[in-house]
């Protein structure tokens, strides 16, 4: 992991008209190394889409913990949809920005989400929601059962570059 | 109320759409989205990159991707073109002075390549407002009866009230390329 403060900006975010991504690049490896320090999740949130009540929410995410985990309302799992919500600031800019979300129950994985970026613009703060269409009541596994071993495993690749990874262990309360 | 209600309606199948929704700073883009999935729009702060809203019907995926207004941002909107569906353009229609502005930001975006011929949904927002032009205004002053390469539409609302949100994405997503 990398550290928490991230060292200080080596270059001012260039401004205006134009595509920076395409002016005077950063070798490879030195990039995806700035890019990495310079990456960070502001927060993850859960939601019940139908009434936008938001259910979980961390925005004191401490990138120093290789797992954090989470209490979520049981109450989530009777939601017919649900939103996820996860913001994260780029300090660079990124020409192929991806997420992986693995969703692990004891190990094994049950989803499996990818999200394409591509581009993200330097000194930006994005988010990215997904709405989820819940399983069958009859296909859930009980809250007893979930709880404590689910894991959400988050990765952030630009191109070939990992840029982030962050562990989310889930209890339901 | 909501996209994903509008998407159960369509059953669609095993297709992916992107709506890009552009327009100026403070325009209201962020809060139209929001106000759609009956969030909490009291504390929506200026975006300073994009917000994306997937939503997953089936195996049909709908992407929104929301992207900042402010001019610096602006310069980027252009990598955000590529494989795009349908346009949404946002219009502060109370902020008179920046009319021009917008109408020229929107002119700008309907001659690139890569977003030639989809639908373009105009929203004429902040109809709460007293001081608020019509949507009719606002078509006339933006001349987009003169758009002819492609299917276009205006529609008042307020992201405030979410008078107007519904009416306007269910036109855009019935309008999208099957």
């Amino acid at each position: 992991m990398y550290p928490a403060s991230a060292k200080k900006a080596a270059k001012a975010p260039t401004k205006g008209k134009g595509n920076p991504s395409s002016s005077a690049p950063l070798p490879e490896w030195k990039h995806a190394k700035a890019a990495r320090e310079g990456f960070r999740i502001n927060e993850m949130k859960m939601k019940n889409a139908e009434t936008g009540e938001v259910l979980w929410h961390c925005g004191e995410w401490d990138h120093r913990r290789s797992e954090t985990s989470a209490r979520i309302p049981k109450a989530i799992l009777n939601c017919r949809v649900v939103a996820r919500e996860i913001s994260f600031s780029s300090r660079e800019s990124m020409k192929a920005l991806r997420m992986k979300q693995n969703i692990l129950f004891d190990g094994d994985l049950l989803e499996e989400w990818c999200f394409d970026f591509g581009f993200v613009i330097p000194g930006s703060t994005n988010s990215w929601e997904q709405t989820i269409e819940a399983a069958e009541q009859s296909e859930m596994i009980p809250a007893e059962t979930l709880s404590g071993n689910i894991l959400i495993e988050t990765e952030f690749f630009d191109g070939p570059n990992l840029i982030s990874q962050s562990k989310v262990r889930i209890f339901y309360v | 109320m909501g996209l994903l209600t509008l998407l159960r309606k369509l059953k669609r199948s095993d297709s992916e759409a992107r709506i890009l929704v552009l327009g100026l700073d403070n325009s209201g883009k962020t809060t139209i989205l929001k106000k759609l999935s009956d969030e909490d729009i009291s504390h929506i702060m200026p975006t300073q990159g994009f917000n994306i809203k997937s939503l997953v019907q089936g195996s049909f995926k709908l992407n929104v991707w929301d992207i900042g207004g402010q001019k610096t941002i602006r310069a980027y909107w252009q990598n955000y073109f590529e494989g795009t569906d349908a346009l949404i353009y946002v219009i502060d229609s109370a902020d008179r002075r920046r009319l021009e502005e917008s109408g020229e930001e929107l002119n700008e975006l309907l001659q690139q390549d890569k977003l030639g011929g989809i639908p373009l949904l105009v929203f004429a927002n902040k109809q709460d407002l007293l001081q608020a032009l019509s949507a009719q205004e606002i078509a006339e002053q933006l001349s987009l009866h003169a758009i002819r390469d492609r299917t276009w539409n205006i529609q008042a609302c307020s992201a405030k009230t979410g008078d107007g949100l519904q009416d306007g994405m269910e036109w855009l997503v019935t309008t999208l390329p099957k």
